[in-house]
Formats: structure tokens, sequence, C-alpha cells
């Protein structure tokens, strides 16, 4: 069977509101990374992939299964929701087995199925305590835990790392990236960080259309030659900022370290340098928007 | 699947505090409620009085009927319960004319006569004499009476002592050695004693349990809302039937056992006071009797809790249910019969054996109609959470986007 998420004219509406707008999309065996700023579209798309929306236009299959088969996709798909918690008064260990429970495994594969997973999450040692003593991170690694308990092809994930500490944040990257040896996950996100730490291919989606698609390097590539960095002197801070695109500022004193973003040299003692994810998402931003 | 998720849902229940101040309640309502009292007494030739019974007889119902409204026309006060609560009436001018045109009707005479007639009897009647009776005139027949009655609820209202149910009901004549003593017989033989009392029970039961259920059917509606829990159990494999119908289920045996087991304890001195009188009672009336009067209100108000308050997200059941539950007790013109489609079905006797076989069948109806609509409604809210799995939103999503 095909390993893949096909997405062909994609539409979504929310009465006259569109949510996305013809969004054509190919997602393959790995780690792809969805980024887009809030209100972007990302969500409504994460919500149709696992059934939870329904769309109004297109067509997507996912490993060959046209998404209207609501049974058969929720089976082969695990999600984890941007606000995923569980019951407060369940153990970490009830919790994952009732969602296991929800997700059609048998007793006999639970009993070896729970613990394992607990154990990937590093749980195990915490199964005994109460969902509502656990703290962020470990309402998110419990999360990602049920996603994959029944071992689905296609993990959704959305915005796993939001609220986390950057250690946390960290800790959870590795572990989607650990899980998508052999699956597809999707993981949208806002935080270009992310992206940049785990995905080779992603798309970026603004106002409900995809803007961009392809590989990281691509995205990269499009800024490449156009940042620079300088020292200028704080006073002239605003008026570099109606000029240019800033994407990174660091005062210090009378002084600022800026990074900018142009088609030629803005000032003499501008330097260019590497450009990082983040700068390439600014400069598609700054496009996209100004039209 | 679905008997693992039964069980996990009763451990859920288990761990609520709302269901632990349902049992509390209950428990203590019920055992205030049941008395001990013992009013078993097999009747004896010579007794001044063996109580009343209730008997249908055209003739003193129109009688009786009409030296109430007489009555009433006379001091121009109405007593109706239109939803269960007194409320007196008043009418205007004009609709005492046609008021006293229905009582001139009925009885061939002016109402002054029949005035006059009431004030001789009361002169010379003793104080607390409640044997008034307007007697109808020649050939006025009770397809006539009924249809003049009707005449009287239109304008007096709802709720009055002029319908149908109400008048047929409140004869009540003192009964003879042979009627209570076939009655203590029937009560021994055919109820067992313990169906008898385990009848009682159900009445005092049937009151809380039309309330006490819909705390707990809003708590587990609204629990997944609470816990944020909607979007990761819609996105998993269960069927919506798989996880309404187990949460459903387990809800209602778990409101159930206190139930029946507060029966069977207080049923068993019963049990041992029918042996001690030489009858076997029956061990099973704790199961039988709350089984057929209880668990069909139990399952309606589960069920219609669960139902509102999933197609709403709001707890705007509460309110509904307790003012159905409220009209449902208070509407009844008696507190021992009258089941037609209320649903709480009131016995508050220890007896009355005969009465209920002929109601019997009146009684069944009544509680098949209420599994009836239990079974639509857990199907509907089986169909409201699929839709709401499929970006459908509730009447309160709804509402809040509206006022933004």
């Amino acid at each position: 069977m095909e390993m893949s998420i096909e997405i062909r004219d994609l539409t979504k509406n929310y009465g006259k509101k569109q949510a996305l707008s013809k969004v054509d999309l190919t997602i393959s065996q790995g780690m792809f990374g969805l980024l887009g700023p809030n209100g972007a579209g990302k969500t409504t798309l994460m919500k149709i992939l696992t059934t939870l929306l329904k769309k109004t236009e297109g067509e997507v299959t996912i490993c060959g299964v046209p998404i209207e088969k609501n049974r058969q996709i929720r089976d082969m798909t695990g999600y984890l929701p941007q606000d995923f918690s569980m019951y407060g008064n369940m153990s970490v260990y009830e919790a994952l087995d009732y969602l296991a429970v929800l997700s059609g495994m048998p007793k006999s594969e639970r009993k070896s199925k729970v613990p394992e997973m607990l154990e990937k999450v590093n749980l195990l040692e915490k199964q005994k305590i109460k969902v509502k003593s656990m703290s962020g991170g470990m309402i998110r690694r419990l999360g990602i835990a049920q996603a994959i308990i029944h071992d689905p092809k296609v993990i959704i994930v959305d915005e796993p790392t939001a609220g986390l500490d950057p250690e946390e944040r960290v800790r959870f990257r590795n572990l989607l990236c650990e899980i998508a040896k052999d699956r597809i996950v999707l993981l949208s996100t806002h935080i270009v960080g992310d992206i940049e730490a785990t995905c080779e291919n992603i798309a970026v989606l603004n106002q409900g259309k995809i803007c961009f698609n392809g590989k990281v390097t691509e995205l990269l590539s499009m800024v490449e030659g156009k940042v620079y960095s300088a020292e200028i002197a704080a006073m002239e801070l605003e008026k570099v900022k109606e000029k240019y695109m800033v994407t990174g500022i660091l005062v210090t004193g009378s002084t600022a370290n800026i990074k900018v973003i142009a088609d030629e040299q803005p000032f003499s003692q501008a330097r260019q340098v590497q450009p990082d994810v983040e700068d390439a998402y600014m400069y598609l931003m700054h496009k996209e928007n100004k039209g | 699947m679905f008997g693992t998720l039964f069980i996990k849902e009763c451990r859920q229940v288990l761990k609520s505090l709302v269901y632990y101040i349902y049992v509390v309640i209950f428990v203590l309502f019920i055992t205030s409620q049941m008395s001990s009292e013992d009013k078993l007494q097999e009747p004896k030739p010579g007794q001044s009085y063996y109580g009343e019974t209730v008997i249908r007889d055209d003739a003193l119902t129109m009688e009786g009927t009409l030296a109430n409204l007489l009555q009433a026309v006379c001091r121009n006060s109405f007593a109706t319960y239109p939803i269960g609560f007194y409320r007196e009436v008043k009418l205007t001018d004009d609709e005492m004319v046609q008021v006293k045109a229905v009582l001139e009707r009925c009885t061939g005479k002016s109402f002054e006569i029949l005035e006059e007639e009431m004030e001789e009897y009361y002169a010379q009647s003793g104080i607390g004499d409640t044997s008034y009776r307007v007697a109808v005139k020649e050939g006025f027949t009770y397809a006539e009476f009924e249809a003049a009655m009707e005449e009287v609820c239109d304008l007096v209202g709802k709720g009055s002592f002029y319908e149908k149910e109400s008048y047929e009901n409140r004869i009540h004549v003192p009964m003879t050695y042979e009627q209570a003593k076939e009655e203590f017989d029937a009560l021994c033989t055919k109820d067992r004693l313990t169906r008898a009392y385990m009848r009682l029970f159900c009445d005092y039961a049937g009151i809380v349990l039309s309330v006490l259920p819909i705390f707990i059917g809003v708590s587990r509606a609204l629990r997944d809302k609470r816990a944020k829990v909607q979007q990761v159990i819609f996105s998993k494999s269960a069927s919506g039937t798989q996880i309404i119908v187990s949460r459903y289920l387990a809800n209602l045996v778990m409101i159930s056992i206190p139930v029946f087991l507060t029966a069977l304890l207080l049923q068993q001195p019963f049990y041992y006071r029918a042996q001690t009188m030489g009858i076997q009672g029956d061990i099973w009336a704790f199961i039988t009797v709350p089984g057929i009067w209880l668990l069909p209100e139990i399952m309606t108000v589960l069920a219609v809790s669960f139902l509102i308050t999933e197609f709403t997200d709001t707890i705007w059941t509460i309110f509904l249910q307790v003012a159905w539950a409220f009209t449902s007790l208070f509407s009844a013109t008696t507190l021992v019969g009258d089941f037609g489609l209320k649903l709480v079905a009131r016995w508050n006797t220890l007896g009355k054996t005969l009465l209920y076989s002929s109601l019997e069948k009146e009684f069944l109806f009544n509680r098949g109609y209420y599994i009836l609509l239990a079974v639509v409604c857990v199907i509907l809210t089986v169909f409201v959470y699929e839709k709401k799995r499929r970006g459908g939103e509730s009447v309160h999503e709804k509402l809040r986007k509206f006022s933004n």
C-alpha cells in the first residue's frame, strides 16, 4: 500500500469564510512540517485529515483510502490535538489504556503495548500519578503515546511544543523524529525552530493557501544572499525598521545588532550572513502579505 | 471493546463526587420517608370504619361534581391546580352567567332554587358533612354531563375538579367489611405483602429519581468538554454507538445499584412480617417491582439529560427536567394511580391491590412508553454525538458565535 497523503484541490468553507482554498499537497513517509501563522488554516487541515471536519470540496486520500471512510482513516491515523488533555482523575496508565480501548485494541495487546508506550515516552515510572498532577510536557508525552499506541501509519501532531520549556521541546522533537522512521508524521506548528530541527519537507500555509511546498533547503535558497547583519545606533532602529525587513534585534546599550533581509546590501557596514529557516519564512510571509 | 468500555465507565462513575452525593441523598430521602409503622391489620367484623374506597358510579359522580360546582359558583372561587400548585380562579360576570346556565341545564332548576336548597341542607346538617349532592334532571345522560363539564373547564382553565380524570376519581365511599376483607386477602395472596411494600417504596423513590439522575447524566456528558478530551476521543476508531451506549448503560447500572440495594434492605422486615402471618413473601419483589416501576423512569431521565446536554453542551437540561419532574408530580389528580403518561408513577399507599390490578394495563403502558422514549433519546444522542464528531457544533457554540 502506498505510504502517502494525497490532497487535491481541498477547500473548506465556514459559512462565507474560506479557511482552505484549493490546497494541493503530497506528503510522503517521514517528518513533514506544516508551517504558517495563527489562523492560516493549519488546524482546519489537520482536523479534515483526522475526520473531525468535513471538507467542502476536493479529494483527500490517506495511504490510498479516501477520507470519507471514517473508520478506516481513524484506524490508520493517530492524532495529538493542540490542547490534548485527559480526565484528571485517571492515572497515566488508566488514561492510556482507556484511549487504547477506544482505538479498538484487545486486552491482550493493551497489556503489553501500554507499558511499552509509556516506556517509549519516558512515563513508565510515572504511570500511577494522576493526569491532573502532570506537567505540560508530561501531558504532551502521554498525548504522543496515545497517538502511536495502535501503531498507525500516519501521525498528525498539532502545535505539539507550544507552552513547553526548551528542554521539553527538544526532548519532544527527538521523540517525534524517532517515531517518524517508518510512518508519516505531519507536524503542524507556527514555531519555525520545530520545523528546522526535525523536517526535511515542509509546506507553508497562509490565509488558507499553500504558498510554499518543498524541501527546507529550497526555502532557504529563496533568501540566500539576502540576509545581512549590522551594528547600528539604537536611535536609528525605527528608521531601519521602516525601510527594511528586520528579523532580529539585540540592543546593547546605545547600539543594536540587527539582522536584515534585503535584495541588495542595505548599508555599507552590513555584512552578508548565512540565512536560517526563520529568515526564509519571514521573507516568504512578507512577500505573500505584500501580495 | 463494548464490555471493556462499559467497565471503565462504571469505574469512572465510582470516582465521581456527584455519584456519591446522589447515593447519600437517595438513601437519606428513602429511609426518612419509608415508615416502619405497621398498618397491616386484618379487618374484623363489627369494626366502625374499614377505610374508604373509590368507586365509579355515574349518578354519584354527576351529583357530587355538581354539588362542588354549585358551591364554587356561590363563592365565585374555583380551585385549580394547573401545574400542580393551587390557583384560585374568579370568573367575570359574563362567565358566571355561563356557568350558572350549565348548572341549570344539568339540574333543570334555576340557580336561585339550587342555592336555596343548598342553604337549607346545610342549615339542617351537622358540621363537617361532606355528603351534599345535587341531583341531575330526569333523563340527563352522562355524555351530556361530560360535555357540560368541558364547557366549565373552558371557562375555569386547566387543572380544575371539572376535568374528567379528576371528577371520575373523586367519589370515595366507606368500605364494607366484605370489601375490606377482599382487599386484605388480595394484599396477602396477590401482592404477598412484599410487592405492596415495594410499590410504596417505588412511590417515594420515583420522586427523587425524577431529578437526581439528571445531575449524573449532565456530569458525564459534560466531562469530555471540561477535561478537553473531546477531540482526541472523536479521533479514535470506536463508534459513537459504542461510546454513548457504554456510557449510558454504565451510568444506568450505577444509578440503579443503590436503588435495588436499598429496596432489598427495606424489604427484609416486611418479608419476615409476611412469614409470621403465614404468607410466603416474594423474595424477588425488590428487583421485579422497582425494575418495572423505577427503571423506565431512570432510563428516561438519564437519556434525556444525555441528549440535551450532548446537543447543547450546557446544563440547560437541569432546569428543563426539574420543571418536567415537578409538573409530573403535581399534576396527578390522586396520589394512588392516575398514571396517564406521567413520568412519576404514584402509589402512595400500602396495598389497594385490587385497584392496582384494575390499573395495571394503564401502568404498563405508561412504563412501556418511557422505555421507548429512553431508547429513542439514546439513539438521538448517538446521532448528535456523531454529528459533533464530524465538525458539527452544539447549540451553545452556535449561540456563542452568533452573539460574537
